[in-house]
């Protein structure tokens, strides 16, 4: 500002030179648009501009006028760049502001998304049920779903004639005898347990092997029956093993599974290749264990099947039950599905229609 | 099993709420699936008389019947298609209170016009059973005017238990009032055996002869004379109700009432029908034929064991009796049966005739050869009291070979060591004693196991049988160290999760199929017999509904599975499946399985969008594609040729290799295929096998990236119409080597600039270098090489290029 101060204090003399800078600053001030900065500097400052006209009368002023007008015209000059650069960087902005708001986009239209696909449910159960035990230090192994009837059978303690064969309806391939069981005939494995036998065969132990995989049982397909399913199988075999590794391997699993709010019992049951044997109950999570229709009123749902690992399938594999005890468990991952999401009818998870598949 | 606990608390003196005793037995190994509250107080119930039947002027289905109660007629309206002149009911008087009004009382009523004095009431109604379907039906013996709560407790708690197979015992009251006395420590009060024996030897009247002892070990029996048949007492009647069994007479109720109470099967035969009064338990001969009570005229052969007389087979020993021997409203004279027979040879015969009974389903699952004896004398004993029949003198009981009593020892420390407690000797052997396991105690415990505990064998049932009653609640919790350095995935099981993660990412959904099809579908998909998807499995006793064979492709599955979502509306396909397929061996050999990944394709590609103009359908390089993202994903090097199949339409499908060899096939379905299935529009399929692909599968390699920019050039060349693209592409990689870092292929023209018989592909090239130190000069020197190179090699003409 100092610069306009002694631009006013010279020209205060000068009423030539005074009207020259009005009409400079008001040509500045009116500019409108870039074409206007341009005009204005090539009336002002151009080869025939007014400031280049003050110079010009520099040489027929008296010699004490001449640095006085000098100065005039110096300050101007200065001035005047200074305003014209203002105006224009002014303009810019709001140039780039107006285009901007001109081309306002509707923030609430969809994203230009790819498509992803979503994963099974029965899978996504699998995959969670399975990453539980991986975390415990378990690895994953899995066995054939055409069986011998050795190893989904008799290994685990399931002899010709066993009255648990009669809860299973299995699907045959080939049959030495079709009124005999054989441990020879070949069959669709009516659980996952013939891997606990063939990786007992196949390693030693520590064992800690977590085996999801299809089963499949004769039955007919209804909103509760299905004749292919899926289970998880589990088992450990080691040193010093007992009911209490397992219950505190499971208790874990079921509340990292269903809400560490649950609550876990074990009732005592019967599995052919596991003694002692107990089934799990989880409480309720519909009712918070008051008893509800989805837990049939007892606040518990049964989730899983388990036991010490009978010495006698220790001995099939030719373990020494003295040495090693072990213990095994599994579970339906439909059951864990429909118990999950209210599903009332398995046929949905093999109907695979896509808007079924889309909610998960 | 279901069972009252009016009846049960006959055996066992426990006092406890119906919910606490349920928990304890299901915290115990039986479990109380369901606890049925069953009727309320019944007043001003009696047992009516219908004297006279008429029609209801108003409509068809009802009937007017004229009720005695004991002091006066009542005329009331009823619809119940039993009703029949003669007949005793149950009849409710105006002001009765049962089960089925909830509380209020009965009230008169007039209905479809006609009053009504009251009602004759189902048992359901009353709660004295389920049976909704009629009125009750009550024996000719009682009085009219007798208050129905005097003939039959109505308010009583069922339990529907699941008992496991290892506790077959447990089928009877008396096996859980032993369970219940265990585990409350209350009193076990056995039923009476005692019987009043009078007039000749049952051996003077009757004769068994046992021929096959592995099949029968033990026979007993008794011989009532006198009998006289007819109706069964009320509280018997509902307590067979209540444990799920019709009543027919008193004879036959009594041999189901003990068959239910002792868990002993029974079966009453009319003495005078068996020939020479003889009892011969034999096998069958070979074309021996029998009609069961179920009225059924059944073949025999020499596997079925019989009981016989001296003429023919009167029964299926332990399954079921046959009509001609049957007690009927006649009989005075009837011998009881209870013996024991093998578990296994019931089991077998009741599955190869297809029949199922009470009496089968406890057989088969092993019964207790020294109750035998108790059966027959508490039914003789229950037959003198409710059927008016003396009591022969004497018990028939042919047990030549004595079952020996089990012994097993016990270490205390292993119990310990299994269940994860720290039990004191004694406190163990006071759990066995409870159960009535007699116990020597030593270093081990010597323990002798009861006759009814035949599932008891081994020390570890012994220790199951302490941790159920001591309580697995009370067993501490432990976390095991696990795996160490086996835990976790392998590169393989990590890779496969790439794959199903590189399908997902690329919008395809999976779907969970059953292994199965009909080898009707290798038909439909013309497979050459010489093809190994002919090798299907077949399944001997399939479900119609999901196919005969193993599956050899995922393709019938996915087809169906495309079916099933065009016909709900949903055309637009991107589905995969992983899973296995079956490959037959030689017979008695498992099959191969195989996993292979499915993909189907059809309908608009990825998402519809407001901002795309026009959505394209899915075509065959969608397919590629995705294929070439998993072998990128994987860092496999896979080459596509073509190859036909016959399920694909030719010219449009393609062999995947990985050096050679085949891993799997993509191109576009036929469309007659299509058509076949059910499907129109273009459909595109791949399978291949994950096995390959991951053995296959390299770490990625570290290379160097140069500070420079890469020189990038795009170049056009016409080559013949039929080279393929992938020979080019090789070539020019080849060609390119160490320093042509990248060649992509990005059009293809054909049309009026380049001559007929020829295509122009265009590749983007980039050169470059790890040191950084290529220039243009050396770029472009590189690339005239490879262009002569090409030109020499493949007929290749530049037809341009431009540096970028
Ligand atoms: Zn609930």
């Amino acid at each position: 500002m100092a610069e306009k101060e002694r631009l006013d204090e010279l020209t205060g003399t000068r009423e030539d030179l005074a009207s020259i800078k009005n009409e400079a600053f008001s040509t500045v001030e009116s500019c409108r648009t870039q074409e206007d900065i341009e005009a204005a500097r090539v009336k002002l400052l151009g080869k025939k501009g007014l400031i280049t006209g003050i110079f010009k009368s520099i040489s027929g002023a008296e010699a004490e006028e001449k640095p006085v007008i000098g100065e005039i015209g110096n300050l101007l000059r200065e001035l005047i760049n200074e305003g014209l650069q203002a105006k224009s960087e002014t303009m810019a902005e709001e140039a780039l502001v107006a285009s901007l708001a001109e081309n306002e986009v509707d923030v609430t239209l969809p994203g230009r998304k790819t498509a992803l696909g979503h994963k099974h449910l029965i899978s996504q159960v699998i995959d969670e049920i399975v990453s539980i035990f991986l975390g415990l230090g378990y690895r994953i192994e899995t066995g054939p779903e055409v069986e011998l009837d050795y190893y989904n059978f008799e290994a685990l303690n399931t002899p010709v004639y066993h009255p648990a064969r009669s809860l299973q309806d299995t699907f045959y391939i080939q049959r030495e005898d079709p009124e005999h069981d054989n441990s020879n005939d070949i069959l669709l494995r009516t659980h996952t347990s013939p891997v606990q036998v063939r990786v007992m065969e196949a390693s030693s132990p520590p064992l800690y092997v977590i085996s999801p995989g299809k089963a499949y049982r004769r039955d007919e397909i209804d909103a509760t029956h299905a004749a292919m399913f899926f289970q998880v199988e589990g088992f450990a075999v080691d040193k010093g093993l007992n009911m209490g590794h397992l219950k505190g391997t499971l208790e874990v699993f079921v509340r990292k599974l269903f809400g560490k709010d649950r609550k876990v019992r074990f009732r005592p049951h019967f599995f052919p290749f596991t003694e002692p044997s107990a089934e799990v109950d989880v409480s309720c999570f519909a009712c918070d264990s008051a008893g509800c229709s989805v837990c049939k009123g007892s606040g518990w749902l049964e989730i899983l099947g388990c036991g010490m690992i009978d010495p006698n399938v220790l001995k099939y594999v030719g373990y020494d039950p003295d040495e090693f005890t072990g213990f095994a468990f599994g579970m339906g991952a439909e059951r864990v599905a429909m118990m999950r999401y209210g599903i009332e009818d398995l046929r949905v998870l093999t109907e695979n229609d896509l808007r079924f598949l889309r909610q998960f | 099993m279901r069972v009252s606990l009016e009846w049960l608390s006959d055996y066992v003196e426990y006092s406890m709420p119906p919910g606490k005793l349920a928990d304890l037995l299901s915290l115990s190994g039986t479990a109380v699936d369901r606890v049925i509250e069953m009727g309320a107080e019944t007043t001003g119930v009696v047992v009516g008389e219908v004297l006279e039947v008429k029609d209801h002027p108003n409509a068809d289905k009802l009937k007017i019947a004229v009720v005695y109660d004991g002091f006066e007629n009542h005329e009331i309206v009823c619809g119940a298609p039993n009703l029949f002149v003669g007949m005793k009911s149950a009849f409710a008087r105006v002001g009765a209170s049962f089960s089925g009004l909830s509380g209020g009382k009965l009230k008169g009523a007039k209905i479809r016009g006609i009053a009504s004095d009251g009602m004759l009431c189902s048992g359901a109604e009353l709660g004295i059973n389920d049976d909704a379907s009629g009125i009750l039906e009550l024996g000719e013996g009682t009085p009219p005017g007798t208050n129905l709560s005097d003939i039959a407790p109505t308010r009583d708690v069922i339990f529907d238990l699941e008992i496991t197979p290892n506790r077959p015992d447990c089928m009877s009251m008396l096996g859980v009032a032993r369970e219940v006395a265990a585990l409350t420590g209350a009193r076990l009060v056995p039923p009476s055996y005692e019987c009043n024996e009078s007039g000749s030897p049952a051996g003077d009247l009757a004769k068994v002869i046992i021929e096959d002892l592995e099949g029968c070990p033990r026979y007993s029996a008794r011989v009532m004379t006198g009998i006289e048949i007819g109706p069964s007492p009320l509280w018997m009647q509902r307590r067979l109700v209540a444990a799920g069994l019709r009543p027919i007479n008193n004879v036959v109720d009594i041999t189901n009432y003990v068959l239910i109470e002792l868990g002993q099967p029974l079966h009453a035969f009319d003495l005078d029908l068996l020939a020479e009064n003889t009892i011969v338990v034999r096998k069958a001969d070979f074309g021996e034929q029998i009609t069961t009570l179920d009225g059924v005229e059944r073949q025999l052969d020499d596997k079925t064991l019989v009981i016989a007389d001296r003429k023919r087979p009167v029964a299926l020993a332990g399954i079921m009796g046959g009509e001609d021997s049957e007690v009927s409203g006649d009989s005075t004279r009837i011998l009881i049966e209870s013996a024991h027979f093998d578990p296994t040879s019931i089991y077998l015969t009741s599955k190869r005739l297809g029949i199922r009974s009470e009496s089968s389903s406890r057989f088969e699952r092993g019964s207790d050869p020294e109750a035998a004896p108790h059966g027959a004398a508490r039914a003789a004993r229950l037959m003198n009291q409710l059927a008016g029949g003396t009591i022969s003198r004497g018990e028939i009981d042919v047990y030549p070979r004595r079952t020996v009593p089990v012994t097993i020892d016990l270490r205390p420390s292993r119990a310990n060591e299994i269940l994860g407690t720290r039990m004191t000797t004694d406190e163990m052997a006071g759990i066995l004693e409870g159960l009535e396991i007699a116990v020597e105690k030593g270093e081990k415990l010597r323990t002798t196991v009861p006759s009814f505990r035949w599932d008891l064998e081994r020390e570890i049932d012994l220790i199951e049988e302490i941790g159920r009653i001591y309580g697995l609640d009370k067993i501490e919790e432990a976390i095991p160290v696990g795996g160490g350095l086996n835990a976790g995935l392998t590169r393989k099981q990590k890779l496969i999760g790439s794959i199903d993660d590189t399908l997902l990412a690329q919008g395809l959904s999976e779907v969970v199929v059953y292994s199965f099809m009909n080898e009707s579908d290798l038909d439909l998909l013309r497979i050459p017999s010489y093809n190994p998807m002919r090798r299907a499995l077949p399944v001997i006793n399939p479900l119609t509904e999901t196919g005969g064979v193993m599956r050899t492709t995922l393709l019938p599955g996915m087809l169906n599975t495309a079916l099933r979502n065009t016909n709900r509306g949903n055309r637009d396909i991107a589905i995969f499946e992983r899973g296995r397929v079956f490959l037959s061996n030689d017979p008695g050999e498992l099959p191969e399985e195989i996993e292979v990944v499915g993909i189907l394709l059809a309908g608009v590609r990825g998402l519809k969008n407001w901002s795309v103009e026009t959505n394209e359908n899915y075509d065959f390089f969608d397919l590629k594609g995705i294929m070439e993202n998993i072998s990128d994903v994987l860092g496999v090097s896979v080459s596509y040729k073509p190859e036909d199949r016959a399920y694909l339409a030719p010219g449009r499908s393609a062999g995947m290799f990985i050096d050679g060899d085949m891993v799997g096939v993509i191109g576009q379905l036929h469309p007659e295929i299509a058509g076949s299935y059910g499907l129109d529009g273009e459909y595109y399929f791949g399978e291949f096998m994950t096995g390959p692909l991951v053995e296959a599968s390299r770490e990625n390699t570290y290379k160097k990236v140069g500070r420079f920019p890469n020189v990038k050039v795009d170049i056009a060349l016409i080559v013949e119409e039929t080279l393929p693209a992938s020979t080019v592409l090789e070539k020019l990689t080849d060609l390119g080597a160490e320093l042509l870092v990248s060649a992509r292929l990005f059009d293809v023209y054909q049309g009026n600039q380049i001559p007929g018989g020829k295509k122009s592909l265009a590749f983007a090239l980039e050169f470059g270098s790890a040191d950084g130190t290529l220039t243009d000069e050396q770029a472009h020197g590189e690339l005239e090489r490879i262009i002569k190179e090409m030109e020499n090699g493949l007929g290749a003409e530049l037809r341009g290029r431009i540096n970028l």
